[in-house]
């Protein structure tokens, strides 16, 4: 989801206007790892719905996505390395604002949780609140600066 | 800090884009720059001012914080 963010929001607007960019020939291999990794854990969650297999096997799929989602972090850290001084300036202020927002969200959510108004969180919540948040944060960073 | 990114642009008759791809950076860059918004760091700001065949002080115009 993060990737698909970052190349939404920061490889392709930038690549249609400069594709000379060195940052722009990570494109290509982000996409692909982005497939393959997309395709892993779709296939492990596949699998975790299986009811037959052991539960060390489900432990063992449970982490067959992590090798291609590092390969994935390798490949966007390495992109925003490669970004000019001013992107990187808008994505560390994207990321700080979605960091704290995220915090917060998670806070609130607690704090409504023991007043029972809401159902004990979904880890997956926090990952979507991490996307939300950091996209906010892209919009708000990127119109300080225009 | 402000800088005159701008008229020399203007003089060169260069758009943003293409004053961006010349020091290789994005055009969100150049905009930031001319609107004053963003001060570029040294060895982007040496890049500008080369391109247009000017010294850093010539583009980039410091301004002193008032004291006391």
């Amino acid at each position: 989801m993060y990737t698909l963010l970052f190349v939404v929001f920061e490889i392709l607007p930038p690549f249609m206007q400069n594709p000379s960019l060195p940052a722009r020939k990570s494109f290509a291999p982000l996409l692909l790892t982005l497939c393959l990794a997309s395709i892993i854990d779709l296939g492990a969650g596949w699998l975790l719905r299986q009811p037959h297999l052991t539960q060390p096997a489900r432990v063992l799929i449970a982490f067959l996505p992590v090798p291609a989602n590092l390969v994935l972090v390798a490949l966007i850290v390495g992109t925003i390395r490669k970004l000019d001084e001013f992107l990187r300036h808008v994505h560390l202020e994207a990321a700080a604002i979605g960091f704290l927002l995220t915090g917060l969200a998670v806070f609130v959510y607690g704090y409504l949780q023991r007043a029972s108004a809401l159902p004990p969180l979904n880890v997956g919540i926090v990952w979507l609140f991490m996307v939300l948040f950091y996209g906010i944060g892209y919009v708000i960073a990127a119109r300080h600066y225009r | 800090m402000k800088n005159r990114l701008r008229v020399l642009r203007a003089e060169k008759n260069w758009s943003q884009a293409q004053l961006a791809e010349n020091v290789g950076v994005s055009r969100q860059a150049i905009i930031a720059i001319e609107n004053g918004k963003y001060d570029p760091g040294l060895p982007l700001a040496f890049k500008l001012a080369r391109s247009f065949g000017k010294s850093l002080e010539e583009v980039f115009i410091w301004n002193e914080p008032k004291t006391g």
